[in-house]
C-alpha cells in the first residue's frame, strides 16, 4: 500500500464517543491524483472520518500521513496549511460575507505579509490583496459564480452554495480535497454538471479527491476506487464493479444477502 | 504545496502599485485626520462655545471606544463586556505617567502644553509654542496607557480561546469588576515632588488615589488630540476590516469551524483582536483621564460604562466601523438633548438607561443586525438596498389605498 505515489496514508484510526465506537481501525490510502469514493449507510461514520482527517476530532489511535508528515494532533488550521481542504455536509459558508470574500478568505492561508503592512497600506500588502482578488475571481469564473461575487453567500441558491464551498476549499491550495456529499440537495441537472465539475477540478488543480456521496450513480460514475464503511469499519475496497458485487456491501445496505449480486 | 504561496507572492509583485501612489494613499488619510483635528481645535470653541466644545470632545472619546470595541464584538463576534476595564487601566496608567512625570521634571503637576493641547483659561495663548514639552510627555503617557491595556487584553483574550457566547461575556464582565476593585485598593495620591522623590517608582504606580479617585492629573486633552486619535482609530479599524486580516476576523464570527478548516488560526486572531481593541481603549482612557472636568475614579471601569460602549456598537451595527462612530455620537448627545425635557412631571434625562433598553429591544425586533449591519456609511449597497426598501414601502402604501 505504501508506494512512493501515495499522498494520503491513513492507518488504524479509531475514535470513540463514550461507549460508541464511531470509527474503528480505519485505514485508507490515496495515490497522487486519485479519486476515491467513501460510501456507506447512514451513520456508518463517514463524516466522522472527515472530521478525524481534518483535525476537528482527535483520533484515539492511528496515524494520518499527508505526503509523509503525521497530522494527528495538529489543529485544523495547521492541517489545512499542510494541504488538506474540505467541504461540509451541512454547508458552512460565511453567510454574511460576499461570495468573493468567501473565496478570498480561503486565499489568506497562502498569503504573506503583516497586519501592520495591511493597516499602513504598504505596496506589498496591496499587491497581495490584488493577487488574492484575482485568484478568487478565477476560481469563481471556473465555478460559474463570477456574476454573483457581490452577493451575500447565504442568499445563493442551494446548488450554488455547494459549488462555492468547493471553490473556497480549492482556494486554500490543497493537495487533497475532501468532499462531503457535494450532490446533496441538487437536482438531476445540477448533478450532471457536478460530475463534469469534479473531473475538471481534478485535472486543472491536480488534486487528489476523497468523496463522500449517497448518490450511487454519481459515485460509480466518477470514482476510480471506492471504500465502503459500515459501523465505523472498512468492509470493502475496490473498483466500482468489485464493490457492487461484494456480498458484504450488499448486506450492509440491504440487511441480508439477496440471491442476485447487483445494485447496492 | 507551497507552490501556490509562491505563485501568489509572485503575482502580487506583478500587481503591486507604484511606490509613489501607494505612499500617497497611505499618508493621505493621516493628513486628513491632522487637518480635521486642527480645524476642530481652532474653530469649535470660538464659534460654538465651551459647552459644545466639551460635547465634541466627549464624542471623540466615545468614537474611539466604540470603534475599538467593534474590532472584538463586531469583527470577531466575541462578546466582550469588560471594555471599560481597558479604558480605566489606560486612564490610570497614563495619568500616573503624566502626573508623577510632571512632579519629577517640573516639580509640580501644572501643564506644559502647546497651542494644540488643553490649557487653563488663565494662560495667554500668544506665549505658547505649537507643541510644548508637556505634550511629548502626554503622548508618551497615552502610549504607555495603550500598551498597558493591550497587555491586559492579551490576558483577557486567552480565556476567549476556550469560551464562547454567554460564558465569555461573563468572564469579561468579571474582568471589568476586578479592575474596578483593584483600583479601589490603591494608595492615596502623593502630592509633592519632595515626597515623590523618596518613594520608589513601583510604589508611585500604585499611589493613584484608591476609592477617592485620581485627582490632579494635568489636563492636556484637547479637541486636537482626541480627534487626531479618533481619526487614526477609524482608519486602522476600517483598513483592517478591508484587508485579508479583517476577513479572517469576520470569518470567525460567521463560522469558527469553517474558518479554522480554511486555515485561519482562529486562536491567534481572536487574541489579536482583543489586543488591538484594548490598545485603543487604553488610549481613549488616557484621553479621558486628562480631560478638564473629569474626575478619574474606579467607576470608570464599571459595568455601566462598558454597557454604554456596547450599546454604541450594537446600535451602529455589529461590524460596521462608521456605524459604531455614528452611534457613539448619538449615544453621547442623547442625554444632553434629554436634559431638561419633561413629559408631565417626569424628567426624561433620568430615564436614559430605560431609553437605551427600549432602543435595543426595538432594534432586536426590527433590525437585529444594527443600524448599518456590517456595511459602512459610504458603501453603495447600503443605500441601494435602503432605496429599494423605501420604494417597496411607498408602493405597499399606494396599493392599500
Amino acid at each position: 500500500m505504501s508506494g512512493s505515489d501515495v499522498i494520503l496514508d491513513v492507518r488504524g484510526v479509531s475514535k470513540s464517543f463514550g461507549g460508541l465506537k464511531a470509527v474503528q481501525d480505519f485505514s485508507l490510502s490515496l495515490s497522487q491524483g486519485g479519486l476515491k469514493g467513501l460510501i456507506g449507510p447512514n451513520g456508518a461514520g463517514k463524516t466522522t472520518v472527515f472530521n478525524l482527517l481534518t483535525g476537528v476530532y482527535r483520533p484515539d489511535a492511528g496515524t494520518v500521513r499527508l505526503g509523509g508528515a503525521n497530522l494527528v494532533g495538529l489543529r485544523p488550521c495547521a492541517i489545512a496549511e499542510a494541504g488538506m481542504a474540505r467541504t461540509f455536509q451541512n454547508i458552512r459558508l460565511f453567510g454574511q460575507l460576499s461570495v468573493l470574500d468567501n473565496v478570498r478568505l480561503a486565499c489568506h492561508l497562502r498569503s504573506s505579509g503583516t497586519m501592520t503592512g495591511a493597516v499602513l497600506g504598504s505596496v506589498f500588502a496591496r499587491g497581495q490583496e490584488r493577487a488574492m482578488t484575482e485568484r478568487a475571481r478565477e476560481l469563481l469564473r471556473l465555478f460559474d459564480l463570477a456574476d454573483r461575487e457581490d452577493e451575500e453567500a447565504r442568499n445563493l441558491p442551494y446548488g450554488d452554495q455547494r459549488r462555492l464551498e468547493i471553490a473556497r476549499a480549492l482556494a486554500t491550495g490543497p493537495a487533497v480535497l475532501l468532499l462531503d456529499e457535494p450532490a446533496a440537495g441538487m437536482n438531476p441537472q445540477e448533478k450532471v454538471e457536478l460530475r463534469q465539475l469534479i473531473r475538471r477540478v481534478r485535472q486543472e488543480f491536480k488534486v487528489t479527491i476523497l468523496l463522500i456521496e449517497h448518490d450511487m450513480g454519481l459515485v460509480m460514475d466518477v470514482c476510480e476506487r471506492i471504500a465502503v464503511l459500515d459501523y465505523g469499519q472498512v468492509i470493502a475496497e475496490g473498483t466500482p464493479a468489485e464493490v457492487q458485487s461484494n456480498p458484504r456491501v450488499v448486506e450492509a445496505y440491504l440487511g441480508e444477502a439477496p440471491a442476485e449480486a447487483g445494485h447496492a | 504545496m507551497n507552490t501556490s504561496a509562491a505563485q501568489l507572492r509572485e503575482r502580487s509583485r506583478a500587481l503591486a502599485p507604484g511606490v509613489g501612489l501607494s505612499l500617497a494613499r497611505g499618508v493621505a488619510p493621516l493628513v486628513a485626520c491632522l487637518v480635521l483635528a486642527v480645524a476642530l481645535q481652532i474653530a469649535v470653541r470660538p464659534l460654538m462655545g465651551d459647552y459644545a466644545a466639551k460635547l465634541v470632545l466627549d464624542i471623540g472619546v466615545a468614537v474611539i471606544l466604540a470603534v475599538s470595541l467593534t474590532i472584538v464584538n463586531g469583527f470577531t463576534g466575541q462578546f466582550s463586556m469588560g471594555h471599560a476595564g481597558f479604558l480605566a487601566v489606560g486612564g490610570y496608567a497614563s495619568g500616573a505617567v503624566t502626573y508623577y512625570g510632571s512632579l519629577k521634571v517640573w516639580g509640580s503637576a501644572a501643564t506644559h502644553g502647546g497651542l494644540l493641547s488643553g490649557r487653563p483659561m488663565s494662560v495667554d495663548p500668544s506665549t505658547l509654542p505649537l507643541i510644548g514639552s508637556g505634550d511629548l510627555l502626554f503622548v508618551g503617557a497615552l502610549l504607555v496607557g495603550g500598551l498597558t491595556a493591550a497587555a491586559l487584553g492579551l490576558i483577557v483574550g486567552l480565556p476567549s480561546l476556550r469560551l464562547r457566547g454567554d460564558y465569555l461575556a461573563i468572564v469579561t464582565l468579571g474582568f471589568g469588576e476586578i479592575v474596578r476593585v483593584c483600583i479601589q485598593q490603591t494608595g492615596p495620591v502623593i502630592r509633592t515632588a519632595a515626597e515623590a522623590a523618596q518613594v520608589p517608582a513601583w510604589k508611585l504606580a500604585t499611589s493613584v488615589g484608591g476609592a477617592l479617585g485620581f485627582t490632579g492629573i494635568p489636563k492636556y486633552t484637547s479637541l486636537f488630540w482626541v480627534w487626531l486619535i479618533a481619526g487614526i482609530t477609524i482608519m486602522v479599524a476600517y483598513r483592517l476590516k478591508r484587508s485579508t486580516y479583517g476577513r479572517a476576523f469576520l470569518s470567525i464570527r460567521e463560522d469558527e469551524i469553517a474558518s479554522e478548516a480554511m486555515g485561519v488560526n482562529t486562536t491567534r486572531y481572536k487574541v489579536w483582536a482583543f489586543v488591538i481593541s484594548a490598545f485603543f481603549a487604553g488610549i481613549a482612557g488616557g484621553l479621558f483621564a486628562h480631560t478638564l472636568g473629569v474626575g478619574l475614579s474606579a467607576e470608570a471601569a464599571g459595568f455601566l460604562k462598558s454597557f454604554d460602549i456596547i450599546i454604541m456598537v450594537v446600535l451602529g451595527g455589529l461590524g460596521s466601523v462608521s456605524g459604531a462612530a455614528l452611534a457613539a455620537m448619538v449615544v453621547t448627545l442623547l442625554p444632553e438633548w434629554l436634559r431638561g425635557k419633561h413629559v408631565g412631571p417626569v424628567d426624561l434625562s433620568q430615564y436614559r438607561l430605560v431609553i437605551y433598553a427600549l432602543a435595543l429591544i426595538l432594534m432586536m425586533i426590527f433590525r437585529p443586525k444594527g443600524l448599518l449591519g456590517v456595511a459602512e456609511l459610504w458603501d453603495r449597497s447600503l443605500w441601494t438596498s435602503l432605496a429599494a426598501r423605501l420604494k417597496r414601502l411607498a408602493g405597499g402604501k399606494g396599493g392599500s389605498r
